[in-house]
């Protein structure tokens, strides 16, 4: 039972969606784009969040795109999870995003919610931050612009009020080049929020990339992870130790662990990864 | 075939499947009102103001309630808790007020506008802080308050809010004569009972002064009794009632919504008032399950024998007792588990602090204190270097021996630990305990654990039955026993089936309770429906049958003595052909000249616990319970050594069942029990932050077993040795999948782990820690 | 565009059937299908979080957590729910395998388990896990819950 009285608005195209949320807040109304709805629901449910109107996504069909053509995948900010995963356009992306909940909740969780989710995990985003072709595109009340990545995402996707999420993209090539594994690690149980979630891909040259998540209170990579993780000449123990090293900020104490066995979990969660990456050919 | 030791299915099965199965939130009378609770949120702090103004400016806001308008105080056994926090709040989440309005909504959009101030006190966060010299008090009336049920035995000035005692032999004789000696120190979250089903109730003020109260309780008479005697009402005045239960597990059993939904009611004219509990106040405003510290020393001779044992429980009750003093007698009364102790010394002391209060969980305390003994025993079988089961088995209470209070046991009242032992070590294919490589770094093992467990209920616990037939002969069964899961209905159904020797389908159970036409039962606890409710329907089928016979013999013309009965008949004995059927008889028999004799056949049937009495407060003396159902359990575990991952490979039980009535259903229950105690082993536990803050109220934080992370394989056997006084020698078994399987899963990891496992839950990060911490 | 910015009567279609309803925009379906109108109480809420599963329906026969979904956002979907069964193989096995106790968690596992049965793949062991992990049950062991679905999907590794 929600007890926020909410206003329910379903946008057909890309441009109500715009005009909506600029009507709604001249208005004085407190609209959010809504797209699965997990986490809007949960909150309001318990009064954590102030809005008065969702404005629904899904029914527009360019938050839809799912497809691989002319050398990009492009996948549609209202995929579901579980849809991501059936289609299997980008295996990195369905391992990762396939640990993310339950399998039901992955039936309503849409990309576009994971990427933009407040929570500190947002596991969906770790196979893009690794990829250098990664687009986001996003519309705004300046139109409808594709933008890298990397220009976009602080520790998450800096969206301005107004704006959403369309569709993310990355070039084929970079995304199925690379061996790569994605890796879960939780407290003990198989469903639970991650002490880290760890995504490591190697090109054929044996450059390493890595992206972690639950490791602190938000997603990352870094190149100088990377760099640690690439020295060749040294063993996954020893890069896997020196990765840790080289993390943006310490990790998180919690409920589900420890800062201190974060650390144990994530050093050898790595050197598993790096080691079963470069052992098959 | 018998009915007895036969797999029926539960009555009520195709209505579960169907989703037409009715709960107590599934059933809302138009025109109902919803309440909420506002929860505190300090844990312990002095209520300088609540300011309930905007709340009551909402439209359809219809009340607001604080502890200000409530005088009376509440409590099982200590009456020390207002129904609505009073000038302090105690733990975080302590109802504070209660708002009522036309519907949850706006319940809860006003939940949201009451602003309390608060001048916080020290935090009493764990056993240490509340034992501490110079502690801050929970409750500075502690020892002031009235004693409802006795015996307890609160200390002034201080956190103990009740402490037991049991004393046998001479230990301190005893102990320079051993040979070896172990002592462990065991901790223990708070848990939470994580029924499915959020507490529900509902509560209306008729204009004839009848109160109507509907909830999910496994006590619908104790409702009635305490909602009479809070509010100074006739008990007949209050009519509970009582649908299917969504689970249970002994959080059901206190009565805490109930008062709060006729505290609404009352404050809206009697209208009725509903209180649906969110998971979150579900977990952090009502009791839980408690958390537990012991210290355990057990002297033994190098043979194995157990000479000796000091034992010092202290139970983190949360703020309130509820029945917490009946828990330490529990714990008292068990405490040496299955096993021979001649000299023993033994504290149980209930300690407030500042975390939700806490009532009985599946076992009554037996889990907690089972799992301090268990790892105790197991560190003595390392030390000794004895298969752990072997020293079990020499240490086996027997017949003609006492209890810690000195009960005297039979082979009735105790069954046979020795041959559960025999058959686990077939089932399980046992190997000593000894850890076994099976990879790199992967080793498996396995662990053993023993329990016992009594009722611990009240010497005058009562149950009833009352039977009526219909025009076919077929029977309607009324009992007071809920149906929260255990099949407890369908048991009945089936013992009564069996003494009237007619087929299952002929009996129909009332499914809901209702304290107006239902027999009083205690309560639905402590496993004890089949023997009490057992006992009151078998004394009930005997008077059906007496009437059947003494009507039957009047028109057969023969004596009653003549007459036996079968196959929905009664019948003459040396000439089976002459005959009547039940049918003929159950509304009275009608000659064929039309006129009749008779009247409707209705059995009624009572049963009061015996012989049982309270402990003495010195020595303990006293008997807890009718009798004890033994059994060991144990687990097989691989192990990684280097990320201290593990899994569950078998999870193992023995049972002396008496006799197994359903045996379906008995091996549910066991399976069950097994899996809610793996998960508390190695999962649950109540999180509270540094200002006692419950942290962990939702099923995403709150982690329970999830499918495929059970145990690969449950293995189940039985042992039947029969309770003489037991309907067909049934022994209670609901509660005990769960005694000692997390103790058997903790001496799995410890042997594997080579550390102790002292600390629950075993995570695999306790593991890296406890490793960590010993080299 | 679909806009409901007040009570408002919407078509539903819920096991099979057309049906009208007065609904907040802000109402979960959980809510609407137990209310006085359509009163289907088999959906249990249990945690409405999305956390426990017991008040799992189908929406066009995809599993879904009846509390974490609008009503307002499945006009025009095919809703259904536990009542919508009608004898259905996995209720059957479900009382076969004694697979629950106090019954409150079965309509939710048992819609998992329907659409699983129902889905055209067979499915292997670890995606019947994978599926029946998005519910709890506190009552049963797991394996009895587990073997009825199981009995009533082919089984892909099956000769």
């Amino acid at each position: 039972m929600i007890p926020l009285s909410l206003r329910y608005y379903r946008a057909d195209s890309v441009d109500e969606a715009l005009e909506l949320f600029h009507k709604i807040s001249h208005e004085h109304g407190k609209p959010i784009f809504y797209g699965g709805g997990t986490e809007i629901l949960t909150r309001a449910r318990v009064q954590d969040i102030d809005v008065d109107a969702v404005i629904d996504l899904k029914g527009i069909p360019a938050l839809k795109i799912h497809q691989d053509k002319g050398g990009r995948l492009e996948f549609g900010a209202a995929l579901h999870l579980t849809d991501v995963a059936e289609k299997n356009l980008w295996p990195l992306l369905t391992a990762t995003a396939d640990r993310v909940a339950d399998h039901t909740s992955r039936g309503q969780i849409t990309l576009g919610g994971n990427l933009l989710s407040i929570l500190p995990y947002r596991e969906a985003i770790l196979p893009f931050l690794i990829s250098d072709s990664a687009t986001a595109r996003v519309a705004g009340p300046n139109g409808v612009r594709t933008r890298p990545f990397s220009e976009l995402f602080d520790e998450t996707l800096r969206l301005s009020p107004g704006e959403f999420l369309i569709s993310a993209g990355v070039d084929q090539d970079e995304a199925l080049g690379p061996r790569f594994k994605s890796r879960k690690m939780t407290r003990i149980d198989w469903i639970d929020y991650p002490l880290v979630t760890v995504v490591v891909t190697r090109n054929p040259r044996g450059a390493i990339r890595a992206a972690f998540s639950g490791w602190t209170t938000y997603p990352f990579s870094s190149p100088r992870i990377d760099r640690a993780l690439s020295d060749g000449k040294r063993s996954p123990e020893e890069r896997a130790k020196e990765a840790l090293h080289h993390m943006p900020a310490p990790a998180v104490s919690d409920i589900h662990g420890s800062r201190e066995y974060r650390e144990f979990v994530t050093e050898y969660t790595l050197a598993g990864m790096l080691r079963e990456l470069e052992d098959t050919p | 075939m018998s009915i007895i030791g036969t797999s029926v299915q539960r009555k009520e099965a195709r209505n579960k499947v169907s989703g037409r199965a009715r709960y107590t939130n599934d059933l809302t009378i138009p025109g109902t009102w919803h309440a909420v609770v506002v929860p505190a949120r300090q844990a312990h702090a002095h209520i300088l103001s609540i300011d309930t103004e905007k709340a009551k400016q909402i439209a359809g806001v219809k009340a607001v309630i604080t502890g200000d308008d409530v005088s009376v105080l509440t409590g099982d056994v200590i009456e020390d808790r207002p129904p609505l926090a009073k000038d302090k709040v105690r733990y975080w989440g302590e109802p504070i007020a209660l708002i009522v309005a036309r519907d949850e909504a706006t319940a809860q959009r006003a939940a949201g506008m009451i602003t309390v101030r608060y001048r916080p006190l020290p935090v009493i966060n764990s056993i240490g802080d509340g034992i501490a010299d110079n502690a801050a008090l929970v409750h500075e009336k502690n020892g002031g308050y009235k004693v409802a049920t006795p015996p307890a035995y609160p200390k002034k000035q201080t956190n103990i809010a009740d402490e037991a005692n049991v004393e046998k032999g001479d230990v301190e004789r005893a102990w320079p004569g051993s040979d070896i000696t172990v002592d462990i120190h065991v901790s223990l979250p708070q848990i939470d009972h994580a029924a499915m089903e959020p507490r529900v109730a509902k509560a209306e003020i008729l204009p004839d002064g009848r109160v109507l109260i509907h909830c999910s309780s496994q006590a619908p008479f104790e409702v009635r009794k305490l909602i009479a005697k809070y509010f100074k009402l006739n008990p007949g005045q209050v009519v509970v009632e009582v649908p299917l239960v969504g689970g249970a597990f002994g959080g059901k059993s206190s009565v805490q919504l109930e008062v709060l939904a006729y505290i609404a009611s009352k404050a809206v004219g009697g209208r009725v008032v509903k209180i649906v509990n969110t998971r979150e106040t579900d977990m952090a405003s009502c009791p839980g399950g408690m958390g537990l510290e012991a210290d355990i020393s057990l002297a033994a001779r190098q043979d194995g024998h157990l000479l000796a044992a000091k034992m010092r429980f202290y139970m983190d009750i949360g703020a309130y007792t509820d029945s917490a003093p009946r828990v330490a007698r529990a714990i008292a009364a068990q405490c040496t588990g299955p096993y021979h102790i001649a000299n023993l010394h033994t504290d149980v002391f209930c300690v407030y602090t500042n975390h939700t209060y806490t009532t009985a969980l599946r076992g009554f305390g037996h889990m907690p204190m089972t799992f301090a003994v268990e790892r105790a025993m197991d560190e003595l079988a390392q030390k000794l270097n004895m298969d752990p089961l072997r020293l079990r088995e020499i240490n086996a209470l027997k017949p003609g021996q006492l209890t810690p209070t000195k009960a005297r046991l039979t082979e009735s009242n105790l069954g046979h630990l020795p041959l559960t032992i025999y058959k686990m070590r077939e089932l399980i294919g046992w190997k000593q305990g000894k850890v076994e490589r099976v990879g790199e770094h992967r080793v498996r093992v396995q662990g053993v654990a023993a329990f016992w467990k009594t009722s611990s209920s009240p010497p005058n616990a009562i149950s009833g039955a009352i039977i009526t037939m219909n025009s076919d002969g077929s029977v309607n069964l009324s009992i007071g026993a809920v149906e929260f899961g255990p099949a407890t209905k369908t048991t009945a159904a089936q013992i009564l089936a069996a003494q009237l020797r007619i087929p299952l389908d002929k009996v129909f159970v009332h499914e809901d309770v209702n304290t107006h036409v239902d027999p009083e039962h205690w309560k639905t606890v402590a496993s004890m429906s089949t023997y009490m409710v057992g006992r009151a329907v078998i004394d009930a089928a005997n008077d059906i049958i007496n009437q059947l016979k003494s009507l039957g013999a009047a028109v057969l013309r023969c004596s009653p003595d003549d007459l036996d009965f079968g196959d929905e008949k009664v019948y003459v004995r040396d000439d089976p052909s002459i005959a009547l059927k039940f049918s003929q008889l159950a509304l009275g028999y009608k000659y064929k000249e039309g006129d009749s004799i008779g009247g409707q056949l209705i059995g009624r049937g009572r049963f009061m616990i015996r012989h049982l009495n309270l402990l003495d407060q010195q020595t303990g003396k006293g008997r807890p319970g009718p009798a004890w159902t033994v059994g060991v359990q144990a687990v097989e575990v691989e192990y990684d050594q280097n990320t201290h991952q593990y899994r569950i490979l078998k999870a193992a039980s023995v049972v002396d069942a008496g006799r197994v009535i359903n045996p379906a259903a008995a091996r549910g229950q066991l399976m069950g029990g097994m899996n809610m105690g793996l998960g508390v082993a190695s999962r649950e536990g109540i999180h509270y932050g540094h200002d006692g803050q419950f942290l962990n109220n939702q099923f995403r934080s709150y982690r329970v077993m999830r499918v495929g992370e059970q145990a690969d394989e449950y293995l189940i056997d039985f042992v039947e040795t029969p309770q003489i006084d037991a309907p067909f020698g049934a022994r209670p078994l609901g509660e005990h999948g769960i005694l000692a399987i997390g103790a058997a899963l903790a001496n799995a990891l410890s042997r594997a782990a080579g550390v102790p496992l002292n600390t629950l839950p075993i995570t695999p990060e306790a593991i890296w820690r406890a490793r960590r911490h010993q080299s | 565009m679909k806009t409901l910015t007040r009570p408002e009567q919407v078509t539903l279609t819920i096991n099979g059937e057309g049906r009208d309803v007065v609904i907040y925009p802000g109402e979960t379906l959980l809510y609407t299908l137990r209310g006085d109108a359509l009163g289907l109480t088999g959906a249990k809420p249990g945690c409405e979080n999305g956390d426990c599963g017991a008040c799992t329906v189908l929406i066009d026969n995809i599993p879904t957590k009846s509390c974490m979904v609008l009503t307002a956002e499945v006009e025009n979907r095919h809703v259904t729910t536990v009542e919508g069964l009608e004898d259905a193989p996995i209720q059957h096995a479900f009382v076969d395998n004694s697979a629950f106790q106090c019954g409150y968690c079965t309509s939710g596992f048992i819609m998992v388990g329907h659409a699983l049965s129902q889905h055209a793949d067979a499915p292997d062991d670890s995606r019947v896990v994978e599926w029946l992990r998005s519910n709890i049950c506190r009552c049963t062991g797991y394996q009895e819950i587990y073997d009825a679905v199981r009995s009533v999907c082919q089984d892909s590794t099956a000769p």
